[in-house]
């Protein structure tokens, strides 16, 4: 029996990975999960906006992407497609809900600052920063974390939102321009 | 005696001992004799009180499957009874043995038992046993006693159901578990429940 | 002037935007154990049909784990064994999915409460508590199919439980994602269950 602290660390790619779960091998898939686990909590946080909306998502998609493994074109690529699915359930999800509060959770790694009584100035910039961005579009909003937080590139964010790249041009612009004027309007705006 | 009274209490006579003897047996198996009839005793005094004995059978018999030492099972019964005790005394008469157990616990934690009389009153229906856990459950997260029992009396009083309570356990463990000090994940939760109140003083 | 301003305005926004970048960009920590002790409890509850179904479509299933997968399996969970415990009410769906499924238990008609430990390299996981007289022969957990994680599905009257897990009928181990038990636990840690009850508010 092997002990787990002598194994030698092996990085299994994403397609061998996605190989052996549809030999059968289903617990393999939690290699799959911890892979694209973080990253993929902090696209659904800030497209969601609460942290109940958004580990739903995320762990629907998760279930989502292993039932329907076989349907994984390019097995290389199952981040993007995961992403994909996890797009639409977000997308999905924003629908649904109503919420009166739209609390915005902190993605700090130590210590949620929520503004109670005595907001710290770090916490109160990331309300700020969540209550723009729940006022952008929802497509806006998808564009604007797929380039400047997730860093794709057009092609990519195109197979991810089953959008065109000129849309998706756009619609970075334009969330671009409305989160600028949101987030500095109130400072010393140029009068004309 | 009448011969239907007397046919009444021989059955009774019968009956009880089944029942104590079904306790026995599984107390036979996994205690010595002597801390046995110990711990049979101190059973039958609880239930003579009306204490609910299944919890303290249970205690016996995780101490003897965790193989610790006679005294120290008994000690362990003989507490969780007095805690027991003074629950259904906080509690009142009318209450269910899960809610007993439930406030046993949350006296365990620290709760006053004025705080449990005072829950009972707010709660005009339904049962106590899931808030009371709850709030077990969040003093042994490290969330300030104060501060949880009131929140979670402020939650029964406003008549939150059972769902209700435990959604909201489990946001705070959530928060705590991401790395929220316990008292202001609480908080956190406290406002989200509470939208028009005032903010939760954080310490 | 005019347009100084406006240029100002511009580079403000800009610098404004890098700083909502960077602030988006800060990592998210996530409750690993108990997000992942989910997911795979719903990918391993997928039903087997479908799973056969899902194997077959690529290869023949081999019965025979080459030492890849045997290296790939044992990496999954290569930190301290965790576990998950779901709070089940009765109105959930899955309560309702598996009552149907009523395995042997100490109260029939109640709800049933799935129990989850994840120990890849042990040969034996039992769950003990105060709902089956802390017996480690009770209850045994079944192990996934190359071990992993390991469940149970047991029918537990409402109200509050203590319980553990005891690995290889020795080691006993408290549940890292439930709400630890206080009280006298004679020197081994207990996790606390909640219950609720059927139709009551």
């Amino acid at each position: 029996m092997l002990d787990a602290g002598v194994l030698p660390s092996v990085e299994l790619s994403d397609a061998a990975l996605v190989d052996i779960v549809l030999k059968g091998e289903s617990e393999a898939y939690a290699r799959l999960v911890a892979r694209y686990r973080d990253r993929y909590a902090r696209f659904a946080l800030h497209m969601l906006g609460n942290r109940e909306d958004a580990e739903e998502a995320l762990q629907d998609a998760f279930v989502r992407g292993y039932r329907s493994l076989h349907r994984c074109g390019d097995p290389a690529r199952f981040g993007s497609w995961l992403l994909a699915i996890l797009a639409n359930r977000c997308r999905t999800a924003g629908g649904k809900r109503t919420r009166h509060e739209r609390r915005f959770v902190s993605a700090e790694d130590r210590h949620y600052a929520i503004a109670l009584d005595h907001p710290a100035d770090a916490s109160a910039w990331r309300e700020e920063i969540a209550r723009a961005l729940a006022r952008l579009d929802a497509d806006q909003r998808e564009a604007f974390l797929l380039k400047h937080v997730e860093e794709m590139e057009y092609e990519q964010m195109s197979v991810v939102t089953g959008a065109g790249v000129s849309a998706l041009k756009m619609r970075v612009k334009r969330a671009r321009e409305r989160m600028r004027r949101m987030l500095t309007e109130g400072e010393d705006a140029p009068t004309r | 005696m009448t011969n239907r009274s007397l046919v009444l209490f021989t059955v009774a006579l019968l009956c009880a001992p089944v029942a104590l003897r079904a306790q026995d047996a599984r107390l036979d198996a996994r205690l010595d004799a002597r801390t046995r009839d110990a711990v049979v005793a101190l059973i039958d005094s609880a239930r003579a009180e009306g204490i609910p004995s299944e919890p303290l059978v249970q205690k016996a018999l995780e101490g003897a499957s965790k193989h610790a030492d006679g005294p120290r099972i008994l000690t362990a019964v003989r507490l969780l009874a007095g805690e027991l005790g003074d629950a259904r005394a906080a509690l009142g008469p009318s209450s269910t043995d899960a809610e007993v157990i439930a406030g046993a616990s949350a006296l365990h934690a620290g709760i006053a038992p004025a705080a449990l009389s005072r829950m009972r009153a707010s709660r005009t229906h339904g049962s106590l046993t899931v808030a009371l856990a709850v709030l077990s459950d969040l003093i042994a997260r490290g969330v300030p006693g104060d501060t949880a029992t009131t929140v979670i009396s402020a939650l029964t009083g406003a008549g939150a159901p059972d769902a209700e309570l435990l959604r909201f356990q489990q946001g705070v463990e959530r928060d705590i578990a991401q790395g929220a000090t316990p008292a202001a994940a609480l908080g956190v939760r406290a406002k989200s429940a509470f939208p028009s109140a005032a903010p939760l003083r954080t310490p | 002037m005019h347009q100084h301003d406006d240029l100002d305005a511009m580079k403000r926004g800009d610098d404004v935007l890098e700083r909502v970048v960077e602030e988006l960009r800060r990592p998210l920590r996530v409750n690993t154990a108990l997000f992942d002790a989910r997911v795979m409890d719903e990918v391993l509850r997928t039903p087997s049909g479908l799973r056969e179904r899902i194997a077959s479509l690529m290869q023949p299933r081999t019965f025979r784990v080459s030492p890849l997968i045997a290296l790939a399996a044992g990496l999954l969970f290569a930190v301290a064994v965790v576990g998950s415990v779901l709070y089940v009410l009765p109105s959930s769906p899955r309560a309702a999915r598996t009552a149907t499924r009523t395995t042997p238990g100490t109260a029939p008609g109640s709800p049933i409460v799935q129990f989850g430990f994840a120990a890849p390299h042990a040969s034996s996981v039992a769950l003990v508590g105060d709902f089956n007289n802390w017996d480690p022969k009770a209850t045994p957990l079944r192990a996934a199919s190359t071990g992993g994680v390991w469940s149970v599905e047991v029918p537990i009257q409402p109200g509050r439980h203590l319980y553990a897990f005891v690995v290889n009928g020795t080691v006993w181990r408290p549940d890292p994602a439930a709400p630890k038990a206080t009280g006298e636990d004679f020197g081994e840690p207990n996790s606390a269950l909640i219950v609720a009850d059927q139709g009551m508010r």
